[in-house]
């Protein structure tokens, strides 16, 4: 939890700048960041660009120009020809249902893990611990066989199962982690006043630990948001795929409008860089603090 | 009283449905995986018993097999070498010259938010021919450098690299966004008093932040490493694995087999092979780095 702790608080910024040395040193430096920012952000805007190029602009070569008229109508096009609002909505569902069920089922397990006094809590916490390691990509083809059995092969249930379960190891680590520094005074007032357990649970522990399930939704949201392979296994059906799968399809199927299918591109990165420009701080640290842990 | 007493029933009530969800989706595939590794298979008809058959022609007797192992390490060694001492020197020079370092770390961080199947796509159409509008064979030709445009995602020998790129382009901004959090960590009083005593500048980097910044440092390692081992959506999404298996690695060989040739019984003998290797590489960097640790400290 120190880690935690430590990360949340804004470091100074450590200060040994040499006044003195506004020099060539400086300017390179700058120009060092500069390129850097036009390396990691040129091929995102030069795909919005390239969305609103006409099939012409797009083959002329001219890879830098803007194009001549915007051509919104590539996105009606996209969206029209693409299910975008119906990927869209699958995939808006999925990660809701995911990220309510994982913040459930997690914060329940950090509790009994953390406040409980029984023997098993470490053995359980050591079995989550070990299964962070499992690569996801092994258990695909298994998971497509038992869900073929259970008969919900093909169904978002398919999706939403194993992602809760791929989660809950780091969900249930941060939770831990934060649930064992809440002073024990609160529950023992509580007790005294007659709270049962889940009392205590629903009304003292879990609405105190909403920092650290902030964080286990942010990283639940990116990963499930834009997770691609398990959504393009175990799903067949169109109506039934999420945004990246759908993204994926459209792209390799669709081939007539170039500026068309880069529209899609920049639909399918739309919603999640929309929430990054809106919560770039908490998902930046939420994604460090999942990595600190993991 | 420090921790509440309560009845088993309480805490199988909270503990089991999490705990049951995760060992039937997490360790009984691997489980099975294991098992199924040792059958012929393919998923339809008998399947017959064959005990190791499957892993010792996966060793021996299999020419694509360990191309995909050395491309996997091939990513992985590109990652830890390139990416991630780029990384730490970008992270060192921003918390040193940059004020408000909020965009700039923002801004090198959005790829890592972005959907392999979005970026997988976005860069196979930076990487089309210049005729269907790619991007850099498009830079190439404006610069005068005609000769030097390639295919590059048909390409068997170029492939695999420029799904490297794409790779270090996508999670660079990840490992500095780790390794400059982990910088901002270090107490700025160490810094004060290493100044005292004369160290300063690229000085205190190397007797100071090098050292503290091990640990973050491990993380990187560790996620960069087991990412590479892992990674496959973004070749699945980019050439599936060809020209002729030339971008195959260990997870993408593993799904073709199982997917794409219906060979459930090798396919699984690979995958449990992944997965021992993950868990080999996690205890042997963390080896390494305790002993690089204790040798700091």
């Amino acid at each position: 939890m120190s880690q935690s702790v430590t990360l949340k608080k804004e470091a100074p910024v450590v200060k040994v700048r040499n006044k003195r040395r506004v020099s060539v040193g400086k300017i390179a430096v700058f120009a060092f960041f500069g390129v850097l920012l036009v390396t990691q952000l040129y091929p995102l805007i030069w795909l919005l660009i390239y969305s609103l190029k006409t099939n012409e602009e797009i083959l002329s070569g001219s890879f830098f120009s803007l194009p001549a008229v915007w051509q919104w109508s590539n996105y009606s096009a996209a969206i029209e020809s693409g299910n975008y609002w119906k990927y869209l909505y699958n995939s808006g569902f999925v990660t809701i249902v995911t990220m309510v069920s994982i913040i459930l089922l997690a914060s329940l397990t950090a509790f009994a893990i953390t406040r409980f006094r029984w023997k098993y809590g470490q053995v359980v916490m050591l079995i989550f611990l070990l299964g962070m390691m499992i690569p996801m990509q092994a258990t695909l083809l298994p998971l497509m066989l038992i869900f073929k059995n259970i008969d919900i092969l093909n169904t978002h249930l398919s999706l939403i199962l194993p992602y809760i379960a791929f989660q809950t190891p780091i969900a249930v680590f941060i939770l831990s982690g934060f649930m064992r520094t809440i002073p024990t005074e609160i529950e023992e007032s509580a007790i005294v006043d007659g709270a049962g357990v889940f009392r205590i649970f629903g009304s003292i522990v879990l609405p105190v630990s909403i920092p650290p399930v902030m964080t286990v939704c942010i990283l639940a949201f990116i990963n499930i948001w834009n997770e691609y392979i398990m959504a393009a296994t175990f799903i067949s059906s169109e109506k039934l795929k999420t945004l990246p799968f759908g993204v994926y399809s459209f792209v390799s199927q669709y081939s007539v409008n170039y500026g068309a299918i880069g529209a899609f591109l920049v639909l399918g990165a739309l919603p999640v860089v929309l929430i990054y420009f809106l919560l770039a701080e908490k998902i930046t640290k939420g994604m460090v603090a999942g990595a600190v842990k993991g | 009283m420090k921790v509440l007493k309560v009845s088993g029933w309480t805490i199988a009530a909270f503990v089991l449905p999490c705990l049951f969800l995760y060992v039937c989706l997490v360790f009984a595939p691997i489980i099975v995986s294991v098992y199924n590794g040792m059958l012929d298979w393919n998923g339809i008809g008998q399947s017959k018993f064959v005990g190791l058959a499957n892993f010792e022609k996966m060793f021996t007797n299999d020419s694509l097999f360990w191309p995909a192992v050395g491309r996997t390490f091939l990513l992985a060694g590109f990652s830890m070498l390139i990416q991630l001492p780029v990384a730490l020197f970008v992270a060192i020079l921003i918390s040193r010259f940059v004020r408000r370092t909020g965009f700039l770390v923002s801004s090198y961080f959005l790829p890592v938010i972005l959907s392999v199947a979005v970026i997988g796509q976005l860069w196979k159409t930076i990487y089309n021919p210049a005729p269907m509008g790619g991007m850099i064979n498009q830079i190439l030709i404006n610069l005068g450098l005609d000769s030097w445009t390639h295919s590059w995602l048909t390409e068997p020998k170029i492939a695999i690299y420029a799904i490297i790129v794409v790779a270090l382009w996508q999670y660079l901004g990840y490992h500095i966004l780790i390794q400059f959090t982990g910088i901002q960590n270090i107490p700025a009083d160490i810094y004060e008093a290493a100044k005292i005593d004369g160290a300063s500048g690229f000085k205190a980097d190397r007797y100071i932040t090098l050292p503290l910044i091990v640990p973050i440092f491990k993380i990187s390692v560790v996620l960069s490493f087991i990412g590479s081992l892992q990674s496959f959506d973004l070749i699945m999404v980019m050439t599936g694995g060809g020209p002729a298996n030339a971008t195959n690695v260990l997870a993408s060989y593993m799904y073709n087999m199982s997917f794409l040739s219906m060979k459930y019984g090798y396919g699984s003998a690979i995958a449990s092979f992944l997965v021992v290797v993950c868990l080999a590489a996690t205890v042997v960097i963390n080896l390494l780095f305790n002993r690089l640790d204790k040798r700091f400290s």
